[in-house]
């Protein structure tokens, strides 16, 4: 029950501080964007580009599923640059301030606090990404081609465990520092450095949280859910699960100060 | 110019000048009721206004102080 006071409180949070009418909108921005300007590209080469006369080249039109994954690859970058510095003061701000004491006077266990401004963030994450991979699915399907609408839930899915991978680390840097600035740095870092390891050592992490984009690419050309990717998901939510209890842990025995 | 004006299918670009115009509009309600930004308060007015697509967001992200 005391989960679900801090879970309310937060949602409560969220919706004063606009964050339930930006975050969707962003996200669905970002999933227009691409399928419109791959669609206009010729248009634009033509209007802009100095190109000489009678110079033409042939831009093939990419299969849909292409296109929904330039929309992925725009919430890997800007998406999950508004996850990090939106729930930078998560917890942080909450503690420069003070608030956080006046929560945990009462009876409340740093798990449940942790934990439930983990899960109101995850909700609104979640619906905004499903809110933008909608908007990239029509207008997919719209311009370019057909992609099933079952495809599209298992994308949100998969897709979903990196963005709550994402903000799994944010709420353990949360418990490590107290500047949000600092705290929306070392995620961003963190993201980073997880895909770059992930690109260096290739042959060794088979199932990093960082290849669930390539895998989620495969099961949208093949139309089949690879096991790959069953066991990356597994993984990822593994990952996800063990930062939160570090976050909690380190919580714990830090000094409320 | 023209030309790709006239190519352009309207209905498509609308939603993102829809989404746009609420983001803004949003902002600006906040910009009014709340009482410090981070930063002039004033400058936060001018992004908002004048950056497309980027300036309420930024103004959400950064310009919002976290009480």
């Amino acid at each position: 029950m005391q989960f679900l006071t801090v879970f309310k409180r937060e949602m409560l949070e969220s919706g004063r501080n606009f964050k339930w009418i930006w975050v969707p909108l962003v996200f669905i921005l970002l999933g227009l964007s691409d399928p419109l300007s791959t669609y206009y590209l010729p248009q634009i080469i033509e209007s802009v580009g100095g190109l000489p006369e009678g110079a033409s080249f042939e831009i093939p039109t990419p299969p849909p599923h292409d296109v929904l994954m330039m929309s992925l690859a725009q919430f890997s970058q800007l998406g999950v640059l508004v996850i990090a510095l939106m729930s930078m003061g998560l917890i942080a701000g909450e503690r420069k301030s003070g608030v956080a004491e006046l929560v945990l006077v009462k009876p409340v266990k740093y798990s449940t606090y942790v934990s439930a401004k983990w899960a109101a963030t995850s909700v609104l994450v979640l619906v905004s990404l499903f809110a933008g991979l909608l908007a990239s699915w029509y207008y997919v399907n719209l311009l370019f081609g057909n992609i099933s609408f079952s495809n599209l839930l298992a994308t949100w899915f998969f897709y979903g465990l990196w963005l709550l991978f994402v903000i799994s680390i944010s709420v353990f840097m949360n418990s490590l520092f107290k500047v949000p600035g600092l705290v929306g740095f070392m995620t961003i870092v963190l993201v980073i450095l997880t895909s770059i390891m992930t690109t260096v050592l290739d042959h060794i992490l088979d199932w990093s949280p960082a290849k669930l984009s390539p895998y989620i690419r495969m099961m949208l050309s093949e139309g089949t859910i690879s096991g790959d990717l069953w066991a990356t998901a597994l993984i990822t939510i593994g990952i996800s699960i063990g930062l939160l209890a570090a976050a909690i842990y380190t919580f714990r025995t830090k000094e409320m100060a | 110019m023209a030309e790709l004006f006239e190519s352009v299918n309207w209905a498509l670009i609308a939603p993102l000048i829809v989404i746009q115009l609420i983001l803004q509009v949003v902002a600006l309600i906040d910009w009014f009721r709340i009482e410090r930004t981070n930063g002039p308060k004033i400058m936060w007015l001018f992004i908002i206004l004048l950056l497309n697509m980027i300036g309420p967001i930024l103004y959400f992200v950064i310009g919002r102080r976290q009480e």
